[in-house]
């Protein structure tokens, strides 16, 4: 990828690129209406940006310079930006690609960038101002040509009235269940709760759009009292600098109440919007502000308002102050961070958000904010003058939740204002309710139902209101919330009222729900590619055992039950611990049923084998088993806990490409890890000499994505503690450091290793036909990867049929699949985060056994190249004709080695003339034995692929179907086509 | 020594996971070798006792290695079936060099300990499922010794059994070797009329008809599930008048439950494979889903009859 430094003749493509700047400046130059965007409300905006091709061929670059462009004759030794051009080529696809594109040869590394990324995406910015026409022209035929538009609103309104449920009624009644007459709730559907359904045909039909609010809100704080000094030049404290700034996002944005909402408050001032972030990754979208309302995945709505905005008063400010570009400023551009943005071995969430984990919500629902500020001003009371940072501290949680009430109660006023308003006369009833609710809680301690869960919501908007909405998780709600419900309960008299109630609480948690998909994190087009489909991934957990470890099942667990059921939506991601020891037959079915009802949800998780994994930590076991999933299917120990679940997705499969490469990596074109053996020169004499070199450059990699990892966590202290997570999470009034610097009682970080069962069965290959039957050489068997098997159909064949598969019942492929999970394990447990916490291994991957799967070459396992990972650690789909084979093998998986969870995904079709009582018991039949066995997690789709084939034709008659992609789930009909095929091609088992 | 107490027989596979040969979670063992001949047999690769060689043309790549190591020169792409099976001596040597697996041995040898290893680590699953192990085929009653040690075995090992038989087997024997250690039974009764049933099935029905009466009896009193099947075969066994037969003859024995087994005309391209010419290519009929008012009038005629369907 260096270019080389003598000098190189330049190409005709380099004089079309020279004119094509000269035609770019003169625009820009000349004409006001593009001219204007030149400057943002701070000045202008000065920069250099340059390309170049790999060889040398092409070499052009452009300064903005108050007011002017000017195309440079050569590329100064310094540029804020520039990209890098695998050929000429790559070149001219990007003068003719929209700018959504561009971002895509950045990942398939056809183009290398260097720099801040914040610069290229203001370039393209400019690109799509002066080309929007031609760029939206071609995206539009794009949709066209996939299928993708078609009316929103027709297509919810079938699929709601489409979707018909078949019910069992429970078999008994667990212990911890007090009031629910039938806890299976068997006699509800959608149609009992109109405003449940109206809400639905919102969420299944508006396209989002992107809020500006906080971003404008909080800037505007910023520049008004200093980032990085305050007014009068002095270095501010960061903790309370984001109180402070906090405080006032949440006394000065708009409180809106949703039409007919149970809940008040929302994320964005949008009907589903799209937060921005620009600390994070929100200048992502500058590129795209114009062309985002016609891509064809998930396009989102701008209003011209919002790109002036955006424009003018956000986006430029942040051009230094994101985590990524501090660690480049301040870290001297370190090679892990090059590698990160190379995309092909690992994607750092941490340049996203410092995410994954649950409050301490039981705390804040009892004591109220109020309970919270008397602990800080307690402990503020004790603490000697000299401890300064504590103080500091200190201060900034008590701000931050004098934030919180002060929205609470602009909430309040807003539910009185409405009330007034209101003609009729039973909502009239319920906004004059919830203005009551809005001015006591979260302040005060709460006393019912609808004030836990209205508590609950306006925490959760100051959770996204100061940190990004990636993965933030609810935890154990049932356990919670059944305080409240069963003193709303108490006070009942007479069975019909009751029922009432019970009716009540199953549509206040619908509310809940539906709340949560008020908001979208910002998905710039590139995370179309990489995180398909994917919402918050707002984990709530179900079940499993007490603290005190008794069974926990109870009336509000089939209350969540029944709203998942009914209402059948990507998000929140509802998680269900089963205990084999305490937990019911009743309530395992209970959970098949709801799986086959949504198609896809809940995910099951055997609890014992969950709590094992962690047993190296040595938590006490009170809170052990207080775990919540988090994200996708993480434990993290609730309200005590930041172990940011999912700091980064981690490609196995690259370490082995490069063990195959002597340290070399195919599609970064890149000499960067270790040099672990030469195929070619014969270093590899037995198998073990192989795996070795595989285990020096996964640890390589692991090395570096940890080293990334501590330089953005670094960058998150200095640029955005979170104090008001702080305020409501165990460790930060005691240890007085805010969690982003380990104030919390647990720390750790939760990685994603992907590829176990492509990695598992390449190394079986490598070792029976290789170094066991000798029936290839290393040599050839490696040329046939690198050429992706083209000039080798019969060793292609030989090794499909032939081969020791994971999944498939065989005992060395197992053992194969537990040492590789062992070393992953290791790898990243011999790392010491920068809160002082060890680093976990997770085998899941959301979508992007997708991404890094198009962006691998051919494996000796006979994928071949560019074709989708296994998702998770499931079984490649032609490892076993039998499910059973593939349930054994995952249950068989030492949990010790993957103490951040796995997900292991199962597709199966009904049959046609079953019952469905008999599909539930085949179901049950399935998971029960998978947790005896000592299985992890497991979650079905149950779906065919051929009705998986006719919704990629006709989306316009699947609008809600729900599938799980690797530990979230997401509506089909938004993937990616690849995504989409590799859902098709998953195995397949008759049920 | 009797003629099959020193005789193992071929299996061709053992399926893992079913869900449609018994209750609960099971795994089927299929022998191969079959005393009757039906012609509409959905496995004819199970008639012969004998070891077969089976060639798939979808899976083949062409890549010529079977060519290379066939000492008798049977194979070629301008045979019927690829394997010129007047030459071939089943050396096997072609199903070891191919790589796609397009060549492949039909029946495998196995000894009953075997299959209890390939079994036992799905029990758990039978455990929680109610599952078992079905005996299918081909006909495990031909092979009475090995199958009764079988049995044993498995209920050794505590897995529910059931056997799904043609019924023409000698009763004596069945009741000694195989009944004691048999949860269920699946018997099959196809067609009432004998000389239809030797034209369709190769041999007359009365053995089959009389072991049928008389394990009803003992399987009454011993309170086992002996479950009669009927497969509905388009013009053959669906006939109003077979039907109404079959309905009689369990009437007289009292019987109050039946299985009709619908049609499932997926089976043909299984005869190529081990290249036998499929009289029913071309029958419409036979290579066509039935239409289900056909079966629907079969169930009325037994439900008629008192005779309830169950799902088998």
């Amino acid at each position: 990828m260096q270019a080389t430094a003598q000098k190189v003749s330049k190409s005709y493509t380099n004089t079309l690129a020279n004119l094509f700047f000269k035609f770019f400046a003169f625009n820009f130059n000349t004409r006001p209406s593009l001219r204007k965007y030149l400057k943002g409300d701070d000045g202008w905006l000065n920069f250099t940006f340059g390309i170049k091709t790999e060889s040398g061929s092409v070499e052009q670059a452009l300064r903005f310079e108050n007011g002017k462009v000017i195309v440079l004759k050569n590329m100064p030794s310094q540029t804020d930006a520039q990209l890098i051009f695998a050929d000429e080529n790559a070149v001219k696809e990007a003068a003719t690609k929209p700018p959504n594109r561009l971002m895509l040869a950045l990942m398939e590394n056809r183009i290398v960038m260097h720099g801040n990324l914040g610069y290229l995406q203001l370039i393209n910015f400019y690109l799509s101002l002066l080309l929007k026409h031609i760029h939206i022209a071609k995206l539009k035929k794009e949709t066209k040509m996939e299928n993708r538009n078609y009316n929103a609103g027709a297509a919810s309104k079938k699929s709601i009235d489409s979707k018909k449920l078949r019910q069992i009624r429970a078999g008994s009644v667990d212990p911890g269940v007090r009031y629910l007459p039938e806890p299976y709730l068997s006699e509800y559907s959608l149609n009992d709760f109109p405003r449940l359904r109206d809400f639905l045909d919102i969420h299944l039909k508006t396209r989002p759009a992107i809020c500006h609010e906080r971003a404008e809100i909080l800037t505007g704080w910023y520049r008004e009292n200093g980032f990085e000094t305050d007014k009068n030049g002095r270095p501010v404290i960061a903790e309370l600098r984001q109180a402070q700034a906090f405080k006032f996002l949440m006394e000065n944005r708009k409180p809106i109440i949703r039409k007919n909402d149970l809940i008040a408050g929302t994320n964005t001032t949008k009907e589903i919007g799209v937060i921005i972030y620009p600390d994070a990754h929100g200048t992502m979208i500058w590129g795209e502000l114009l062309t985002a309302p016609y891509r064809p995945l998930n396009p989102y709505d701008v209003t011209p308002e919002t790109v002036d905005v955006l424009h003018n008063k956000v986006f430029p400010f942040w051009l230094h102050r994101n985590f990524r570009q501090w660690v480049r400023d301040n870290k001297d551009y370190p090679l892990c961070q090059k590698l990160d943005e190379r995309f092909a071995a690992c994607f750092l969430w941490k340049t996203v958000a410092l995410s994954h984990t649950i409050l301490n919500y039981p705390e804040i629902l009892k004591l109220g904010t109020k309970g919270i500020i008397a602990k800080i001003d307690r402990e503020w009371g004790e603490t000697p003058e000299s401890e300064k940072q504590k103080l500091d501290t200190l201060r900034a949680l008590k701000i931050s939740l004098e934030g919180i009430n002060a929205y609470a109660k602009k909430l309040s006023v807003e539910a009185t204002r409405l009330a007034k308003q209101e003609t009729d006369p039973d909502r009239k009833n319920e906004l004059i309710h919830l203005a009551d609710i809005c001015r006591r809680v979260p302040e005060n301690p709460c006393v019912t139902l609808d004030e836990a869960v209205n508590a609950m919501w306006i925490i959760w908007v100051g959770v996204h209101m100061e940190n990004t909405n990636a993965g933030f998780s609810l935890g154990r709600l049932d356990q919670w919330l059944q305080p409240y419900f069963l003193a709303d309960m108490e006070k009942i008299a007479g069975e019909e009222e009751k029922r009432k109630y019970i009716k009540h609480a199953v549509e206040l948690i619908g509310c809940f729900y539906m709340r949560c998909t008020d908001h979208l994190p910002l998905i710039p087009d590139i995370g179309n590619y990489l995180f398909g489909g994917s919402s918050s991934d707002q984990a709530i957990t179900l079940g499993g055992v007490t603290p005190d470890g008794e069974d926990a099942v109870n009336d509000m667990t089939y209350i969540f039950l029944k709203v998942t059921e009914m209402l059948s939506i990507r998000d929140p991601n509802v998680n269900a611990r089963y205990n084999r020891e305490r937990n019911s037959e009743t309530y395992l079915k209970r959970l098949c049923e709801v799986n086959l009802n949504t198609t896809a949800t809940p995910s099951i998780h055997n609890d014992e084998a969950v709590m094992a994994s962690l047993a190296e930590f040595n938590y006490p076991a009170q809170h052990l088993r207080d775990w919540s999933a988090t994200g996708c299917v993480e434990p993290t120990l609730s309200g005590r806990h930041i172990g940011h679940t999912n700091c980064m997705m981690f490609n196995m499969v690259a370490a082995l490409e490069m063990a195959l490469n002597n340290g070399w990596h195919p599609l970064m074109r890149w000499n960067l890890g270790p040099r672990t053996g030469d195929i070619e020169s014969g270093d590899f004499q037995d198998y073990e000499s192989f795996f070795n070199a595989f285990a020096a450059q996964l640890r390589f990699l692991a090395d570096q994505t940890c080293e990334y990892n501590n330089l953005l966590g670094e960058a998150h202290q200095a640029i955005r503690p979170t104090p008001f997570i702080s305020a409501l999470i165990e460790g930060p009034i005691k240890s007085g450091r805010d969690v982003t610097k380990g104030g919390a009682l647990y720390n750790s970080s939760g990685t994603a290793c992907i590829g176990l069962a492509d990695i598992t069965d390449s190394l079986m290959a490598i070792n029976k036909f290789v170094f066991e039957e000798k029936r290839v050489s290393f040599k050839e068997l490696r040329n046939a990867v690198n050429t992706n098997f083209k000039n080798d159909p019969a060793l292609l064949a030989l090794i499909k049929n032939k081969a020791q598969l994971f999944g498939s019942g065989d005992h060395e492929a197992l053992a194969t699949a537990n040492r590789v999970a062992k070393l992953a394990h290791d790898c990243f447990g011999e790392h010491t985060n920068y809160r002082g916490g060890k680093y976990t291994a997770g085998f899941w991957s959301m979508s992007n056994h997708v991404a890094f799967g198009t962006l691998t070459g051919a494996l000796p396992s006979g994928r071949l190249a560019g074709k989708a990972f296994t998702p998770g650690l499931t079984p490649e789909a032609h490892a076993s004709k039998s499910i059973l084979d593939n349930i054994r093998d995952v249950a068989r998986l030492d949990p010790k080695n993957l103490n951040n969870n796995i997900a292991f995904n199962v597709k199966v079709v009904p049959g046609a003339h079953e019952t469905h009582q008999r599909i539930v018991e085949n179901i049950y039949s399935y998971v029960k034995t998978y947790s005896d066995l000592g299985g992890m997690q497991m979650q079905l789709n149950v779906v065919s692929s051929k009705t998986l084939r006719d919704a990629m034709e006709h989306p316009e008659n699947y609008q809600n179907l729900l599938v799980r992609i690797s530990g979230y789930n997401a509506y089909f009909v938004t993937l990616n086509r690849d995504m989409q095929m590799e859902l098709i091609e998953r195995a397949e088992f008759g049920i | 020594m009797t003629k099959d107490e020193t005789k193992t027989p071929f299996i061709l596979e053992i399926k893992g996971n079913s869900l449609d040969d018994g209750p609960g979670i099971r795994s089927v063992v299929f022998y191969k070798g079959c005393p009757l001949s039906c012609v509409w047999c959905h496995n004819p690769e199970s008639k012969k006792t004998a070891a077969e060689i089976s060639f798939d043309a979808k899976l083949c790549i062409d890549c010529g290695a079977c060519r290379d190591v066939c000492p008798e020169q049977a194979l070629g792409q301008d045979n019927r079936f690829y394997i010129d099976r007047s030459k071939c001596t089943l050396c096997y040597l072609c199903v070891e060099s191919c790589p796609s697996g397009a060549l492949d041995r039909v029946g495998k040898a196995m000894t009953v300990n075997d299959i209890i290893e390939r079994i036992l680590p799905d029990k758990p699953f039978f455990d929680t499922s109610g599952g078992g192990t079905t005996l299918s085929g081909g006909e495990p009653t031909l092979y009475m010794e090995f199958t009764s040690r079988l049995l044993q075995s498995l209920k050794q090992h505590d897995i529910h059994t059931l056997l799904e038989t043609c019924g023409f087997f000698d009763l004596n024997r069945f009741m000694d070797m195989l009944y004691p250690y048999l949860d269920t039974i699946y018997f099959d009764i196809k067609i009432i009329d004998s000389i239809a049933h030797k034209k369709y099935c190769g041999r007359p029905n009365e053995k089959i008809l009389d072991n049928f009466s008389l394990i009803s009896e003992k399987a009454k009193k011993d309170n086992k599930l002996l479950l009669p099947r009927i497969p509905l075969i388009p013009n053959i066994t669906d006939t109003e008048a077979n039907i109404r037969g079959i309905a009689a003859f369990l009437k007289g024995l009292n019987i109050t439950e039946a299985s009709l087994l619908a049609y499932n005309p997926l089976w043909h391209e299984k005869s190529d494979k081990i290249g036998v010419e499929d009289p029913y290519k071309k029958s419409k009929v036979m290579t066509s889903f039935p239409d289900s008012a056909i079966s629907e009038k079969c169930r009325a005629i037994f439900a008629k009859a008192g005779i309830t369907e169950t799902n088998s």
